[in-house]
């Protein structure tokens, strides 16, 4: 006998031992049966927090129902799904933007839910026209600056910040960010390719440094002087301003947020997280269920308590420090927009120089 | 008997090359077979070039880097004595525990313009931030120094087993002909220890070129953030899968080029007397200075962005709890992927020995795996598991895994072990072979023994790799085996760097032992 038989053995026998470390105590990936006692719902989320563990393992304890939950990158969840076919196990997608939701529709990975319930409770502009996903908390991009230095008038509009005046004064993160690509879709869907192009070329030619870190990075950097606009999502400078750390709220107390307009009147850019029924799931009471627990006011309370998004349910008590933004009003885009101009959107990024 | 001939024996190393080589393949046969479509005509058109070169810019930077920092460090550790010279010849290896994505936390946070160097600049000068210059991390130069400082203890391992291993009576009469210490360094040591030395930068540029993280958190335009952003930003997973080729046809030049200056089976040193060189002993000031040195490289390679990560992770007092089972399915697939990388780059090692062609097929498969960022492999298997019709979950999900580990790391294993070999006279084996030594009692006997030293680097370093991977991880884990990479890479897209510090430093931790051992193993190996 060779040291290769020998070797081949090795081989099966790890195999083995693999199969048998699958653990017990792992939830494994049978379907959920007839048989109510194990009843299985499987979430698909490309959301990561610690919060969302909380509000899944409450659901758990009221309904009996385990979850099992897959989170990774939307991109990746989707390849996933595609790559599993009829046999995936996914219920539920949970997407952290409505581009994302709409590239699960668009490849033909959710199902409609036409549900009375769950359309009373979330208004008609955060929801799909065809019901193939409902939003569950809002997100807004706006922009943090230095009060010192600009007046609200000087900022109202996205237009704004491509004037002369802004040059050397904006700061902002990279174009392959899924907000940034959202925001720019809306853009295209406005002013069509070619204004969006010159807006993006405008603001590269403003941009005080080369784009890179995250939004919080670009709230510091006011508060650094390296530059007085940065272009954020809301909840990380709210974030900011319910921190523990003196230096954190600081920042947040020297800059003041505003939700800029597209035009006079237009109202401003919202994304959402949103959730979807996925083609794969059978058991569609559940899945409504499911939902329907986010938009109570104990799920709403949860999914934003964290990370600071604002809940859609009307009369949801604010998470702490949401407050110190302004009001606005919400555009009436049709959010699937975002989706269909994301490739088109990073074409432009990249042809306006925006790394 | 001609030295090879296809018998069974063939089928091992055969059947790994597809093992290996299949997810790389699936990958890419997809990008190719998907055709031109109008994103890959804007990528040719504006971003292949920028990607490219900046990519070709940063690994450039970073060869510098690494071999500035490595070769005169493993130089001085072998030849002279000087104060803390044990100590270091450890510690240096310890920036491997390091995952590069954070390294590039650390090391934005420490030099980003809202952190505590620029802060104290601020604060003691009364200037704003548009008032001085400050070295830019968030460039090519400054990911390559992020990569490079991770990265170096390759070159580091390897030109120090190089000049360890070299032969006390070349050196010795290149003394006694009036060489000075710099003439014995750049016209004696340095020739030949390059091919080994170039083997460590091989890996070590292939390791970089295929990183994400680090580029994309510093918002460096490198193919590896254009392979993602083909895919998330665009949504076309398959111009991914071929903008990866351009990353795996840089991975076949370098090892093509490294190949050519080593030249045949390299340096063939038929005597056996690698005693321990006479250290020379370092007059005062210069041993001070040497130590001086040696204490920047680690300071800046290690312990400064470690205390950073620890002093943020003390700053918001995260509970450890809840990171134990994040480190026992960490180090779960970390043993099952170095078992099965470790088994593949053992049967390459042994199957080059035999054969040429073998050789050389078995280390560029292995090479186009390293190369390709683990995210593209992590393709190739949802394209393999569509084949099969199966959910990725319980031991399918595993098992593609720890295929993806294998598929990418095999190569980190296969080098350590064939540098080994080189060094090796051919003719212990061939004697062997003349007095009947054949199968199993010869591995065990003869290969085994020879390959040790080899073999346990490969092994500590291919599990060191694998507690660092991410991308693959992230898409391809099962139900609840969240390890502590994917945790800190959770909390640092959120934006939550405090967060991800703990888990990032449990990584750096469970790496560090083995490296440890490493180092405490490669300096037996010298002292033997």
């Amino acid at each position: 006998m060779s040291y290769r038989t020998h070797l081949i053995a090795g081989l099966s026998l790890l195999v083995g031992a693999v199969a048998a470390c699958s653990n017990p105590g792992e939830p494994n990936d049978v379907e959920a049966s007839a048989d109510a006692e194990s009843r299985v719902l499987t979430l698909y989320s490309s959301r990561h927090y610690d919060s969302d563990k909380e509000l899944y393992a409450m659901f758990e304890a009221e309904t009996g129902v385990k979850l099992d939950v897959r989170e990774a990158g939307a991109s990746q969840l989707l390849e996933t799904m595609k790559a599993e076919g009829d046999q995936s196990p996914a219920d539920i997608i949970i997407a952290a933007d409505a581009g994302s939701l709409w590239r699960f529709k668009d490849a033909g990975l959710t199902q409609p839910l036409k549900s009375d319930a769950l359309e009373a409770l979330v208004p008609a502009n955060y929801r799909a026209a065809d019901n193939h996903w409902y939003g569950v908390a809002r997100r807004m991009r706006g922009i943090a600056y230095d009060p010192n230095r600009w007046d609200p008038a000087d900022l109202a509009q996205w237009g704004m910040l491509a004037m002369d005046d802004k040059a050397g004064e904006i700061c902002v993160r990279s174009s392959s960010n899924i907000y940034n690509l959202s925001l720019m879709g809306e853009m295209i869907h406005r002013f069509g390719s070619e204004g969006a192009q010159a807006w993006a070329t405008a603001i590269v030619a403003n941009m005080a440094r080369n784009p890179q870190g995250g939004d919080t990075d670009q709230i510091r950097a006011i508060a650094a002087g390296e530059c007085s606009i940065a272009i954020v999502n809301h909840y990380y400078w709210v974030r900011l301003g319910a921190s523990d750390k003196a230096t954190d709220t600081q920042v947040a107390e020297s800059t003041t947020f505003l939700f800029p307009e597209f035009a006079d009147g237009s109202g401003s850019h919202v994304n959402i997280t949103g959730a979807a029924v996925a083609t794969t799931a059978d058991d569609l009471g559940l899945a409504e269920q499911f939902i329907e627990f986010l938009l109570t006011e104990t799920g709403q309370s949860y999914l934003t308590r964290d990370t600071k998004e604002l809940p859609l349910l009307v009369g949801t008590p604010l998470p702490d420090g949401v407050d110190r933004l302004p009001s606005f009003t919400a555009s009436d885009t049709a959010l699937d927009v975002y989706g269909e101009n994301q490739a088109e959107a990073q074409r432009l990024f990249d042809l306006a120089g925006w790394n | 008997m001609p030295r090879w001939m296809p018998s069974a024996s063939s089928i091992p190393p055969v059947l790994i090359v597809v093992l290996v080589g299949l997810p790389v393949f699936a990958a890419l046969y997809a990008g190719i077979a998907a055709g031109d479509g109008a994103t890959w005509d804007h990528i040719l058109q504006n971003r292949l070039l920028p990607y490219t070169s900046t990519t070709l810019l940063t690994l450039l930077i970073a060869a510098i880097i690494m071999l500035g920092l490595a070769v005169p460090a493993a130089w001085m550790i072998t030849q002279y004595e000087f104060p803390g010279r044990v100590f270091f010849s450890w510690a240096l290896i310890l920036p491997l525990a390091m995952p590069g994505y954070v390294m590039a936390y650390a090391w934005a946070d420490l030099m980003g313009v809202a952190g505590p160097l620029q802060s104290q600049i601020r604060a003691l000068t009364g200037l704003s931030a548009r008032d001085y210059w400050f070295p830019d991390l968030f460039s090519a130069p400054g990911l390559a120094f992020v990569l490079a400082s991770t990265l170096f203890p390759y070159v580091y391992i390897t030109a120090r087993a190089a000049f360890s291993m070299q032969s006390l009576a070349t050196l010795e009469a290149a003394r006694s002909l009036g060489a000075s210490a710099m003439d014995l360094f750049w016209r004696v040591a340095l020739p030949v220890a390059r091919p080994s030395i170039l083997g460590g930068l091989c890996l070590a540029l292939m390791e970089a070129a295929a990183d994400y993280g680090a580029a994309d958190f510093l918002g460096v335009q490198t193919l590896g953030v254009g392979i993602i952003r083909s895919w998330t930003s665009f949504g076309e997973p398959n111009t991914a899968a071929r903008l990866a080729l351009m990353l795996v046809f840089i991975a076949g030049v370098l090892l093509v080029a490294a190949r050519l200056t080593q030249g045949g089976r390299g340096v063939q040193q038929t005597s056996s007397r690698w005693l321990t060189p006479h250290r020379t002993k370092l007059p005062r000031t210069a041993a001070w200075a040497v130590c001086l040195i040696c204490s920047i490289i680690l300071l800046i390679c290690f312990i400064a962005p470690v205390s950073r990560l620890a002093w943020l992770a003390a700053e918001t007092g995260a509970r450890a709890t809840d990171l134990l089972p994040l480190l026992r399915a960490t180090l779960l697939l970390g043993i099952f992927g170095t078992i099965m990388a470790f088994t593949a780059a053992l049967v390459f090692t042994l199957a080059a020995k035999r054969s040429h062609a073998l050789r050389l097929s078995t280390r560029l498969i292995a090479a186009a795996g390293y190369a390709a960022p683990g995210a593209v492999l992590g393709l190739g298997a949802l394209y393999m598991l569509r084949e099969t019709g199966q959910a990725l979950s319980g031991i399918v999900a595993i098992s593609l895994l720890v295929w993806i580990y294998v598929s990418r790391f095999t190569s980190a294993g296969v080098e350590p072990m064939q540098a080994t070999l080189d060094r090796l006279p051919i003719n212990l084996d061939n004697a062997a072979r003349s007095l009947g030594s054949r199968g199993l009692v010869h591995f065990i006997r003869i290969d085994l023994p020879l390959l040790t030293p080899g073999a346990l680097a490969a092994g500590l370093i291919l599990f060191v790799e694998i507690l660092k991977e991410l991308p693959a991880t992230l898409m391809l884990r099962p139900f609840g085996w969240d390890t502590l990479a994917v945790k800190a890479h959770a909390y640092a897209t959120d934006e939550r760097l405090a967060q991800a510090t703990l888990p990032s430093l449990l990584i750096v931790l469970a790496g560090l032992l083995p490296v440890l051992l490493l180092s405490w193993r490669l300096s037996q190996t010298e002292r033997s």
